[in-house]
């Protein structure tokens, strides 16, 4: 019975540590977006070209958002023991982001013929969205693995710490979006 | 078993509310940007609230002090 109560306060105190150390990697990651976000308005102020695709920023962003929706059903549906739920929603996540991707794709098209990288605002442009492009890229292979492993029978009630960890980590990458693309798409 | 299906279905809406209010607040952002000069500052100021809602909501950032559910 008391060894029962103390392995049951070990996986307590566990969860609490790994949730504190997924947060400090958070705000770490948060001081790195907020140091190239700051960039931007160092070198150019407000500036930004009249080429820039707004509506494909819009939609995208619509679409990052999204996203977060779904990694959020999918984390509530493992949580109360919905496999399928949890695999359908993180699939839909993968899905969302690859479409985040591509349209990302699509920018770079045309944001090297109007502002390639050797200009002002194509060097910010490029850095800030490469930088976020590649987080949702590692995003999208840390969601592959969870599902990979929830098709396997990982995962379930009280036992989710895995899933819960990847969705924040891309939750938090939906929190940068929001303050990039204004700061890209918007400010003038 | 019914209690934690409700429960299961309030967070699930719970969820839908956040995004309606997060697109919401994307296409007032869009709105600003576009068709206002010197923008920065309601643009600065309309990014805390989607950030604010995600933070609260699906990342669960109150369950840091509480220690879980």
């Amino acid at each position: 019975m008391e060894a029962h109560v103390e392995a049951g306060v070990a996986t307590a105190v566990r969860a609490r540590a790994n949730r504190v150390g997924l947060w400090l990697f958070i705000a770490s990651e948060s001081f790195l977006f907020a140091a190239v976000i700051s960039a931007r308005y160092f070198v150019l102020g407000v500036e930004r070209p009249q080429d820039l695709n707004q509506p494909l920023g819009f939609g995208i962003s619509l679409v990052l958002l999204s996203s977060s929706l779904t990694a959020y059903r999918a984390e509530t549906s493992i949580a109360f023991g919905d496999r399928e739920g949890f695999l359908r929603n993180t699939a839909f996540t993968i899905g969302l982001g690859a479409l985040f991707l591509a349209g990302v794709g699509l920018e770079w098209k045309e944001g090297l013929e109007f502002f390639p990288p050797d200009t002002l605002f194509g060097s910010a442009f490029f850095t800030l969205i490469g930088l976020h492009a590649f987080h949702v890229l590692t995003g999208i292979g840390a969601l592959a693995v969870v599902y990979r492993l929830g098709r396997k029978g990982r995962f379930g009630p009280g036992d989710f710490w895995g899933v819960e960890g990847v969705v924040k980590y891309w939750h938090f990458v939906d929190v940068a979006w929001v303050f990039i693309y204004p700061t890209l798409y918007l400010v003038s | 078993m019914s209690e934690a299906r409700a429960d299961r279905g309030r967070k699930m809406r719970l969820g839908l509310w956040v995004l309606g209010w997060l697109v919401l607040i994307e296409v007032v952002e869009f709105v600003v940007g576009v068709n206002l000069q010197h923008a920065l500052i309601p643009l600065v100021v309309l990014a805390i609230p989607p950030a604010w809602l995600i933070l609260r909501y699906f990342m669960h950032i109150d369950r840091l002090r509480g220690g879980g559910e």
